[in-house]
């Protein structure tokens, strides 16, 4: 039975990070999760991210932007974009939920991690830079207003050490380090791609044991370019990716690019996979049979059984339906990441002529 | 050495009083103009916004242009001009004195955006003129990127990638810019009339957005140079006969610069008024950006005056010794040339080995060589190229130099002492000094030993530094080719300093303005110059120059001088002629410029300074209050009056022509003046009087201002009545016509 007291919860607090939240959002989908799953957004998401968000996810909610006034210290680390993350205490206030998973947009969920719901608040895994604290892009809590007045006040009064919501989190969760080794996530829950760099032999021992991975650092998967055709990521200012790093990059876009499966229904169970197997082979067949020759190519072959099962309890024209109303949005949001990746097409739509047209409509 | 004797020819004191000598005898430089028309255009309390990523903070050259432009601008306008500028700490403490605004509007718009997450510092830029200066921090509000850049493309469809970091800060800086403008139109009580001037693609982004949301206020962009036009032409192509033939989209594509070309050609675009430094910017701009810039805008220099007259000559002279001193000790063992008769060259500037030149000017260096050794010339030019490069400190052959003829001059002066005190002793004793005892053998071994100290085997070196990349340095290269090193046969000699000149150098204690005035000629043979501050500065301080018709000085100085090399400005045609012609124009330069004798440079000089009027802001600012009146008038058409346009002009902006073509003795008089050393004692044969009558023929009266009344011509001679202005003779006054046909081109 899916689980509706229990989340995993992803914040985006703008259009870039909600590529990200959309691919932790699939990812959990393609991976069969039981629980609910819930994207907050803030107010710089546009209504285009919010749509497609809002195809993934269960519920999207925003939050107020909440930042911290430790401006110098955030622009120290050359990082300003980070007061924006302590909007990520409000998933504190979640309190249908009795138990949730916080996920940072920036990670790349590889298998199913349900049973990080058997963990207890608050459990994290430790920080590659500094492993007496925990690193906050994947944790345990327990959502609760007292929590959250509590930890805004520690805001308030305390400031937090780093600038951003790691240090915040640390210093108030203090006893993570030491008191319950239970709260302790194993490191491949939230294997940070620096670990690469830094002890590249244990990497090679227990890195395809991760089960998250994460993006730590200012160069996000988004910011890479991807080419379709020939499924390769590279760096827009010509530089390579370590080749360890490379395979994870790779994922991350062919996760971005598969397809939106519909929503979960009520109806839906996993108490028998099999069964649900063996029923969603016959549905696909009838599909292909049906006058919707495309919909079984679209489910590309890294898209594994499951996503059969969830056609089976939607209605043919659904997944058609849906694509169309997701692609103007999602081209949108990948013309515009184009130019931010400085690969406008300026031989073709992006030629100035198209700007000056654009530009005369408001110079009378 | 100058001549002290041409400084007794006025005995009155005009050259200590504003009005010089080319005051009084040319229309140009009457000052009183500008006034008398100000009055006539009444501002009716406009507020003038000029805007800039380098307002109070230098990066480049637009530093310069705003930095010297305050002082006239703030005249102008009063408590009513505001410069708008990135906030940098740094620059803050050591050029901002932070104060409370006292414009109520401005006040209250600033606490406004300061209580909305902005950060906005108001204050006097410490300055000439002390212009009151708006500073936003743009990093304080760069968590409004995402969101901006969001409003960025849907508004015009650009985007800006998030690793152009200067992109982004455009963004920000634009964003920022436009707010403050649309608060300050809200905060005003009545509708005001805002004029805000934009320069270069960095702040062109305001400019957009006052379009965009239908701001009430005037714009003007202003270029500096085009974003496109320095890249194509360092890139080997033949870049002003091919103008016409890019494919403005794929060029900035293929360099990855097609966001910020976009944001420059929009701005361009959306501006009411737009303007370029020159005209050779503005033909770029006419292709590039594809638009024709309604007015050309050159940039001026404050021009120091001097108390006393034909002061410059004295400072030359002073410095000139300053650096025969260097020579002497860098030509140690080599000193087989006189250095009475040397020549001092240089090239300065950033390091752009072609578009600054620099090729031209070492191909014309090996066949000047060539010229003055097949004539059997004894003038030695010695070259000096400053142009910063990657170094690795002073090398210590250059550094040893100076220790050596240090060290001989300490010898000198020990000897000296000694001869001095055995010479005292003898007359005191009435005896005349028996000349073979005066030294004695320990003299002579002291001076044996330091003359022995500067023998050297090896060429006295090309360069000053250690270069980091000396084996693919264009300019070391060029030189191995040409075979230039400093060899005893050669006439030519080269010194490279790679770095920017300092006062506190070990090596060369001058800075930058003294040792220009201590060289005899600057040769700046750029290929891509949009101004040229460089010879410019050159003029002012009396040194002549050699510039091209593709920098914005040399077209400027064309434009205005009959005969520019009379006056020292020589100027290579590089536009019309293939390289190997300009090549042969620049060497005859050379060569004619050191077959002069040191008198008629002399008169030369006297001639150049002459000239800097024709370049202080006080002239050259009119342009820019041109081009904002034709903003305003354009803008608030009921408050501000224009005529539509003059039909029978083509161009977009012309100069009048001059009344007549100048007499063609004084070409030949002044290339080669009949004076000759013999008669250096003769003074009377030059006499000021005639020669500033002769520049009233040479120098066009460069800019009557096109839609002026004609009866409101202060400085109206006869000669240039007759075709300056006609069509704006009836205009009432207080008005503003139209220059002739700028708004033909008119988009907007």
């Amino acid at each position: 039975m899916p689980v509706t007291d229990q989340a995993f919860v992803t914040l985006a607090t703008n259009d870039a990070y909600s590529q990200g939240a959309l691919v932790v959002g699939k990812c959990l989908r393609r991976h069969g999760t039981s629980r609910q799953t819930v994207v907050m957004v803030t107010s710089h998401v546009s209504q285009g991210a919010r749509a497609a968000l809002a195809r993934v996810f269960h519920q999207v909610k925003e939050v107020e932007v909440l930042d911290s006034s430790d401006w110098a210290r955030l622009i120290m680390m050359g990082r300003p974009e980070l007061g924006v993350t302590l909007t990520k205490l409000h998933c504190w206030a979640l309190t249908e939920y009795s138990k949730c998973v916080f996920l940072d947009a920036d990670v790349l969920v590889l298998c199913n991690v349900d049973e990080l719901f058997d963990r207890q608040e608050f459990s994290a895994a430790p920080d590659p830079g500094w492993p007496d604290c925990f690193n906050s892009g994947v944790f345990v809590f327990r959502p609760s207003l007292q929590t959250h007045n509590q930890l805004l006040q520690w805001a308030r009064e305390r400031g937090s050490f780093d600038g951003g919501d790691q240090g915040l989190l640390n210093s108030f969760f203090s006893g993570w380090a030491t008191e319950d080794i239970s709260k302790h996530l194993p490191f491949i829950y939230n294997l940070s791609t620096s670990a690469v760099y830094t002890y590249l032999p244990a990497f090679q021992q227990y890195g395809p044991e991760a089960k998250i991975v994460h993006f730590l650092g200012a160069i996000k998967p988004w910011h890479c370019k991807y080419d379709r055709q020939k499924e390769e990521v590279y760096l827009g200012d010509g530089s390579t990716f370590h080749r360890h790093l490379y395979p994870f990059m790779k994922q991350w876009w062919t996760e971005y690019w598969q397809p939106v499966a519909p929503s979960f229904t009520q109806t839906y169970t996993w108490e028998d996979p099999e069964a649900q197997h063996q029923k969603a082979g016959s549905v696909e067949v009838t599909h292909k049979q049906d006058s919707f020759p495309h919909t079984g190519k679209a489910s590309t072959p890294a898209a594994p059984k499951e996503m059969g099962t969830h056609r089976a309890d939607t209605s043919p024209g659904d997944e058609a339906e849906l694509a169309a109303h997701l692609r103007p949005e999602v081209d949108d949001l990948d013309h515009k990441r184009r130019w931010e990746e400085g690969r406008a097409d300026y031989l073709g739509k992006d030629a100035f002529d198209n700007i000056r047209k654009k530009l005369d409509t408001f110079l009378e | 050495m100058c001549e002290p004797s041409l400084n007794h020819h006025h005995k009155n004191n005009q050259w200590s009083t504003a009005i010089m000598p080319l005051a009084r005898s040319l229309s140009v430089t009457s000052l009183s103009g500008l006034e008398d028309w100000d009055e006539e255009f009444d501002l009716e309390g406009a507020v003038l916004f000029e805007i800039a990523w380098e307002v109070a903070n230098k990066v480049g050259g637009i530093y310069t242009v705003i930095q010297t432009k305050a002082r006239l601008t703030s005249e102008e306008w009063g408590e009513n001009f505001f410069l708008v500028g990135p906030y940098m700490e740094n620059n803050v403490r050591t050029q901002v004195e932070l104060i409370e605004p006292i414009n109520p509007a401005l006040r209250r718009t600033i606490d406004k955006m300061n209580s909305s997450g902005c950060k906005v510092y108001f204050g006097r830029w410490l300055i000439e003129g002390s212009p009151y200066v708006v500073l936003i921090d743009v990093a304080f509000t760069a968590w409004s990127l995402d969101r901006w850049k969001t409003e960025l493309w849907e508004s015009f469809s650009i985007g800006v990638p998030w690793f152009d970091r200067e992109a982004n800060d455009a963004v920000l800086f634009g964003f920022l810019t436009a707010w403050l403008l649309g608060e300050f139109a809200a905060q005003c009580e009545e509708p005001p009339h805002i004029l805000a001037h934009f320069h270069e693609w960095l702040a062109g982004l305001g400019l957009m957005l006052c379009r965009q949301r239908r701001l009430p206020v005037a714009t003007i962009f202003t270029t500096h140079a085009t974003l496109l036009g320095r890249y194509l032409c360092a890139g080997n192509v033949d870049f002003y006969n091919n103008l016409s033939n890019f494919n403005m989209d794929k060029e900035a594509g293929d360099r990855q610069i097609y966001h910020r070309y976009c944001l420059e050609r929009a701005a361009a675009h959306c501006a009411h008024v737009f303007t370029t430094v020159s005209q050779i910017t503005a033909i770029e701009a006419e292709h590039l950006l594809k638009r024709k810039p309604d007015v050309v805008t050159p940039n001026g220099l404050n021009v120091k005056k001097f108390s006393a007259m034909h002061e410059f000559q004295n400072l030359h002279a002073h410095s000139k010794s300053r650096i025969q001193e260097f020579i002497r000790g860098h030509f140690y063992g080599h000193l087989d040339f006189n250095l009475d008769k040397s020549i001092f060259l240089f090239i300065a500037g950033r390091y752009e080995f072609s578009n600054k030149g620099a090729d031209l000017f070492l191909e014309a260096l090996a066949r000047v060589n060539y010229l003055l050794r097949v004539n059997h010339c004894d003038v030695t030019i010695i070259v000096f190229f400053i142009m910063p490069a990657r170094t690795n400190n002073f090398n210590v052959e250059t550094l040893k130099g100076q220790a050596v003829r240090k060290q001989l001059w300490d010898t000198a002066q020990t000897v000296k002492e000694k001869f001095g005190k055995k010479l005292y002793e003898s007359l005191l004793v009435g005896q005349l000094p028996d000349v073979s005892n005066m030294l004695d053998k320990e003299d002579f071994t002291m001076m044996k030993r330091a003359i022995f100290a500067t023998q050297r085997q090896c060429q006295p070196p090309i360069c000053t530094h250690n270069m980091l990349e000396d084996s693919s340095d264009p300019i070391l290269n060029c030189l191995r080719r040409i075979g230039l090193f400093n060899g005893s046969s050669d006439r030519v000699k080269v010194i490279f300093h790679p770095e920017f000149l300092s006062s506190t150098s070990p090596l060369l204690p001058m800075d930058y303005e003294e040792f220009v005035r201590g060289c005899h000629l600057g040769v700046f043979p750029s290929y891509y110059e949009p101004w040229g501050y460089t010879p410019a500065e050159c003029t002012v301080m009396g040194i002549p120059s050699i510039s091209t018709n593709l920098s914005g000085f040399g077209c400027f100085m064309e434009e205005h001088i009959a005969d520019p090399s009379a006056y020292g400005i020589y100027i290579v045609d590089r536009r019309y002629r293939s390289v190997d012609e300009s090549c042969n124009q620049l060497t005859s330069f050379l060569f004619q410029f050191c077959q002069q004798s040191r008198r008629q440079r002399i008169i030369q000089r006297n001639r150049t300074e002459r000239l800097s009027d024709l370049l202080d802001w006080r002239y050259l600012g009119r342009y820019y209050v041109s081009a904002r009146h034709m903003a305003l008038a354009k803008t608030f058409p009921d408050t501000y009056y224009y005529q539509p346009q003059d039909p029978t002009s083509k161009q977009g902006f012309r100069y009048p022509r001059p009344a007549s073509v100048p007499p063609s003795p004084a070409l030949s008089r002044h290339s080669s003046p009949h004076h000759s050393e013999a008669e250096d004692d003769d003074d009377e044969r030059y006499d000021e009087d005639l020669e500033a009558e002769k520049d009233r023929l040479n120098i066009r009266q460069p800019f009557s201002l096109p839609y002026r009344n004609k009866n409101a011509l202060p400085y109206a001679s006869p000669a240039s009545n007759g075709n300056s202005t006609p069509s704006s003779a009836t205009s009432p006054p207080s008005s503003i016509t139209s220059p002739p046909s700028s708004v033909s081109s008119e988009k907007n």
